[in-house]
């Protein structure tokens, strides 16, 4: 087990404020929640453009190509004449090519956000009930008492309603 | 509750009165759940376990009319599922802060509407116990897919519909899942547990699921338009007078879009009503719905002219056949009571009064979807025996089992709908926070 502060805030500024400060203060590793989304708390621990966009459009491309080659393996394993047309025929093609581009792309999108948000995460972590109603909570791992002491000085001065320390999975 | 004395709810406000939708069911909820479960029951497992018996004969469907009301059904029920998933879709990447309320359930609408079009092709393809054949792909069993036929395109477009459509919906839903797994003990809490996949909403999360959200949204857009332009293909790519329109793709999706905001606002009428939801889905929802509403069935009518125009103009005699059918024929009075629900009830909607009065509006809405049911019947009944030739001539009218199924349809749509609002918030919990008042000191 590992420790962790969990600060708690009612406002946005004064939560923002106290992120601010401690990035400020050399703690990079703060994991920053809040109950909606909120930019500026992404800008803050450094999120711009997600990775999630390669998953996406490596799985647009690969179904582009799967589907293509499904109708394609299809009609040439089994041939079937119909009326003189084309056995590879590319405008029926296309509309499967089309489907299936967009299946993969949007499975590939839910394995990216799997992937890059590292959820699920089941294990216990710095978390209080109320950030998902209407608080703000910063959870930082500290290195030493030292700096325990100095993050929840922090924390306290920015505004917080409570501190507290807690044990959470490593 | 009117929009002038709306007092806005707090964030915690929000929680406590989405989640009761969940935690909180009195014995209204479970009448009408067992009443609907048992409508399902009786009038479609019950029918189509007599057809399964004796054999698809049991439907009216003959040699000239060898579609009748299950293809209907499927449409319609398709069709009624590309507002929820699209519409959702389009205002979030536009932005559109309205949507927050009530997305959430037109989602649920696509998903379940969904799940009753597939019943009817099971109920379709007669012998049920052969489908299993059909997978996979490419196939052993000697059922070789014609990837050159518009129903192989719809096999693949319904299928990533479902999927796209379930990912989405459930992926919009994860911070609410871990709403519920806070507010709730026991197994419940273990299962939302799963469910959220350990939600904690932090920036990385929040960060992740707003880029992967806007890929699902814009994948799903156009997605939803090629389902039912595919679906239109099943007939235009056919030659028969009355399906064989170039029309049909736009006309399709267009009534698609118009009978799935309709259904939207049945729902919402219903949900605001029996859930109490009266802060979070207001007048203003109703206003931009009853717009959009306006202008759909102002396309509707237009392209519905378009097509008789066309028929005429084209001066051809199985067109004319095919018209003089479907507009003074057997099946004439529907097609008129067709065009009185879609076409000029609708202009009423021009009034705000009417627009803003839940009560007219949800008239309004029942009264759409019944023509739009008509419009998918007329289509189906009116052109098949109608071809060519007279002694190809035939004549549809739906059996009692086909009747049944049609009515069990929608009881099975209300008991998925019922279920669903038990297992999900039908309004997005944190969405509707971020239409409110930030929680700031100058707020």
């Amino acid at each position: 087990m590992a420790k962790s502060i969990l600060g708690i805030f009612q406002y946005e500024e004064d939560f923002l404020n106290a992120a601010k400060s401690l990035k400020a203060s050399g703690f990079n590793d703060i994991t920053l929640m809040s109950p909606i989304r909120l930019e500026e708390a992404e800008e803050i621990v450094g999120l711009y453009k997600s990775n999630v966009r390669y998953f996406s459009l490596t799985g647009a491309i690969t179904g582009a190509i799967t589907g293509f080659s499904l109708a394609v393996v299809c009609a040439l394993v089994f041939i079937l004449p119909t009326g003189g047309r084309a056995i590879i025929a590319f405008p029926p093609f296309l509309v499967i090519t089309y489907e299936v581009t967009i299946l993969f792309g949007v499975l590939a999108t839910l394995l990216g956000f799997h992937f890059v948000s590292g959820l699920p995460a089941w294990r216990d972590k710095a978390y209080k009930v109320d950030t998902n109603i209407d608080r703000f909570s910063i959870a930082v791992d500290p290195g030493s008492d030292t700096d325990s002491t100095k993050i929840e000085q922090t924390l306290r001065d920015a505004g917080a309603e409570e501190v507290k320390q807690l044990e959470v999975a490593a | 509750m009117t929009d002038t004395n709306y007092q806005e709810p707090g964030y915690a406000d929000v929680n406590r009165d989405i989640l009761q939708t969940l935690l909180v069911t009195g014995p209204k909820y479970w009448i009408t759940f067992g009443i609907s479960a048992s409508v399902a029951l009786i009038c479609f497992f019950g029918p189509w376990a007599y057809q399964l018996y004796v054999g698809v004969g049991a439907a009216g469907m003959n040699r000239s009319a060898m579609w009748g009301t299950y293809l209907s059904n499927f449409i319609f029920w398709i069709g009624l599922s590309h507002s929820g998933t699209l519409l959702s879709a389009v205002l979030h990447i536009t932005h559109s802060g309205w949507r927050k309320a009530i997305y959430r359930s037109a989602e649920a609408m696509t998903l379940f509407s969904l799940m009753t079009a597939a019943c009817f092709v099971m109920v379709h393809v007669g012998r049920l116990w052969f489908v299993h054949w059909t997978a996979p792909i490419p196939n052993p069993m000697e059922l070789w897919p014609n990837f050159r036929s518009p129903l192989m395109f719809d096999v693949m477009a319904v299928t990533t519909y479902l999927t796209a459509s379930s990912i989405f919906i459930y992926m919009g839903s994860v911070p609410d899942y871990a709403a519920v797994r806070d507010a709730s003990t026991g197994l419940r809490r273990r299962l939302y547990t799963i469910f959220s996949f350990g939600w904690r909403g932090t920036a990385k999360e929040w960060h992740t699921l707003s880029w992967a959200y806007m890929f699902f949204a814009v994948f799903v857009i156009p997605l939803a338009v090629s389902v039912h332009s595919i679906v239109s293909w099943d007939f235009a790519l056919s030659i028969v007078p009355g399906l064989h329109q170039t029309i049909f793709a736009p006309y399709f999706v267009c009534g698609a879009i118009y009978s799935g905001t309709a259904g939207i606002v049945s729902v919402m009428f219903l949900l605001r009503k029996y859930m109490q939801l009266e802060r979070y889905i207001r007048e203003i929802h109703l206003d931009n719905l009853g717009k959009l509403l306006i202008v759909l069935s102002l396309i509707w009518t237009y392209i519905n002219i378009v097509e008789v125009f066309t028929g005429w103009y084209s001066g051809t005699s199985f067109e004319y056949e095919f018209l003089k059918f479907r507009l003074f024929g057997f099946y004439a009075p529907l097609y008129w009571e067709m065009i009185l629900f879609c076409a000029v009830v609708p202009l009423f909607m021009l009034h705000k009064k009417i627009r803003t009065s839940w009560k007219w509006m949800f008239i309004i809405s029942i009264l759409i979807n019944i023509g739009m049911f008509t419009e998918r019947f007329i289509i189906v009944a009116t052109s098949l025996p109608r071809k060519f030739l007279p002694d190809a001539f035939g004549f549809y009218f739906p059996s009692f089992v086909e009747i049944m199924i049609s009515i069990g349809s929608f009881a099975i749509f209300t008991t998925l709908f019922l279920i669903f609002i038990k297992w999900t918030p039908c309004v997005s919990i944190y969405e509707v926070k971020e239409t409110l008042k930030p929680l700031r000191r100058d707020a």
